[in-house]
């Protein structure tokens, strides 16, 4: 489960850390549009290496590594149905999924990695989505290593009676891990109707307008920055409209 | 010891989760067969997890480990299984079946038993753990103290020589209690090797002969039971509370009464109270 270190809050006193969610959440959303209207190996690679940039800024990348390392498996996949599935510029392409897979991976680390529960749920309702829905959220968030935690007791409650998970072809591994999913599935709702009524006890829901403890300020490098991004994604978007990028960037490696 | 038949030995045990420090330090133990022990130390000790490399879930990250006189190295945890059964804490996290004799047959389907004697096993255990008038509900659909009694016969079921309870009386009422106890006199009777880790100090006081404390990975103690519950500094290292009989002998000696320092039983309290009185 070492991918999902990438994933978790880290507290570190660095300017990234320090900027506003909102700001952070702009820069996920620029890299994710921008990712997406490129299928080329160059613009994928510079993004992808800013990414790392922002990463080595906010002091993560120890966290990062890890699930790099961790999505290596996913990224072989990516590139070999890449490979298979399309008939011209087999390298060029593959090569620019499995990139575009890295920079949103990274970017998404970096959003988690520097981005407190709080401050993403207060983020979330900022942005006009109800309590409810950004308290879903940062809850499942919340719950995921108690979840892996809950799957490693009961796969060795389940070996403990001879069931050996490994053994067996394809079908019958499947069929093991039904045994797995019966008392997970089961376990998690009941643990999820336990926090309903914990959350209900300790007056969830009780008003509609509720105060806070933080407090969101966009500072004026929020803004600078938030101004800056929009305009380079636009820019972006346009130039690449009407054909103007410089041509350096559609190389084909697989040429040079 | 009447019986010097070593069931489980561990030889400079070390254990550590991922990179990370060990949780276990230099384990060395001897566990005979037929002994009853419990294993005593505060959350995060290092219990469960010593236990579990006695049927392979863990193997050490140092030093070596023999269970019936095997290294445990080699083998699998299905095989080790077979001879030392596990029953985990939380009943929740290991149910899963249609119905409760189906949850009973698993470990020993799994283990290729014959099937004439799979329903011989399945009685013996419906009726041992008092579940015969459930066999055919959900095991979900059961109370808690039910479901405890479920997971004990779905292990009992298969008969193995060594049993290890992962915090038996957590949660359960005295009654529930009570037929733990039972079942464990039951077990002893029946030459079986027992191994419980709890917290629970006054539930050990009359069911085990041997104590080990753990404290942050380290054994502190190991030995006669009396040795451990009634050594205060000892209990208060484990972060534990002395059995209240003990307490209350300690309260008294402190207030002048010429009590010896290692009461353990209500009887022997009575018996000194009364010598002091009657003298």
């Amino acid at each position: 489960m070492s991918f999902l270190e990438g994933f978790k809050f880290r507290r570190k006193d660095t300017r990234i850390h320090k900027l506003d969610p909102r700001t952070k959440f702009i820069i996920v959303v620029v890299y994710t549009v921008l990712s997406l209207i490129f299928f080329n190996v160059i613009p994928l690679f510079i993004l992808f290496l800013s990414t790392i940039f922002l990463i080595y800024m906010a002091e993560s990348m120890n966290e990062w590594k890890k699930t790099i390392r961790g999505m290596f498996f996913f990224l072989t996949i990516i590139f070999i149905l890449n490979f298979i599935s399309i008939s011209q510029n087999k390298i060029d392409y593959s090569l620019a999924m499995v990139l575009r897979f890295l920079t949103l991976t990274s970017i998404f680390s970096f959003f988690f990695l520097t981005t407190t529960p709080d401050e993403l749920a207060l983020a979330i309702e900022a942005s006009g989505i109800s309590r409810d829905y950004s308290l879903m959220f940062t809850m499942s968030l919340r719950f995921v290593p108690t979840l892996a935690k809950d799957l490693q007791t009961i796969m060795d409650a389940l070996r403990s009676r001879g069931l050996e998970l490994e053994k067996g072809g394809f079908i019958q591994r499947i069929r093991n891990y039904t045994y797995v999913l019966v008392p997970l599935i089961v376990y998690e709702i009941r643990r999820s109707l336990m926090i309903a009524e914990a959350l209900e006890a300790r007056g969830y829901g009780a008003t509609d307008k509720i105060s806070t403890y933080f407090e969101l300020r966009m500072k004026r490098i929020d803004y600078i920055i938030t101004v800056i991004a929009i305009i380079i994604t636009i820019l972006v978007i346009l130039l690449k409209i009407y054909g103007m990028l410089p041509s350096w960037l559609f190389i084909k490696i697989s040429n040079i | 010891m009447k019986n010097n038949e070593v069931v489980i030995e561990t030889r400079n045990l070390y254990y550590a989760y991922e990179d990370e420090k060990y949780v276990l330090k230099n384990i060395n133990l001897r566990i005979n067969k037929g002994e009853i022990i419990a294993i005593l130390g505060e959350n995060g000790a290092g219990k469960t997890t010593l236990v579990k490399h006695f049927n392979g879930l863990l193997k050490p990250t140092k030093g070596e480990v023999f269970v019936l006189g095997k290294n445990v190295k080699d083998m699998s945890v299905a095989e080790l299984s077979k001879h030392v059964g596990i029953v985990f804490q939380n009943p929740d996290h290991q149910l899963f079946s249609e119905t409760v004799e189906k949850e009973i047959e698993f470990a020993m389907v799994n283990f290729g038993f014959e099937k004439h004697y799979i329903e011989e096993r399945i009685e013996w255990a419906l009726k041992l753990m008092g579940l015969e008038k459930y066999r055919n509900r959900s095991p979900y659909t059961l109370s808690i103290g039910e479901r405890k009694r479920l997971t004990l016969a779905t292990v009992l079921s298969y008969d193995p020589d060594i049993l290890i309870l992962d915090e038996p009386t957590a949660g359960q009422d005295f009654l529930q209690k009570e037929k733990i106890a039972e079942l464990m006199n039951l077990l002893k009777h029946r030459k079986k090797t027992i191994i419980i880790v709890t917290h629970d100090i006054e539930f050990i006081v009359n069911r085990v002969e041997r104590v080990i404390l753990l404290v942050g990975g380290k054994i502190i103690y190991d030995g006669d039971k009396r040795g451990a519950l009634t050594n205060y500094k000892l209990m208060k290292e484990a972060r534990l509370l002395p059995p209240q009989v003990s307490q209350i002998s300690w309260i008294l000696y402190n207030l002048g009464v010429k009590l010896p320092k290692d009461i353990l039983y209500t009887e022997e309290l009575l018996r000194e109270l009364l010598r002091i009185y009657k003298s």
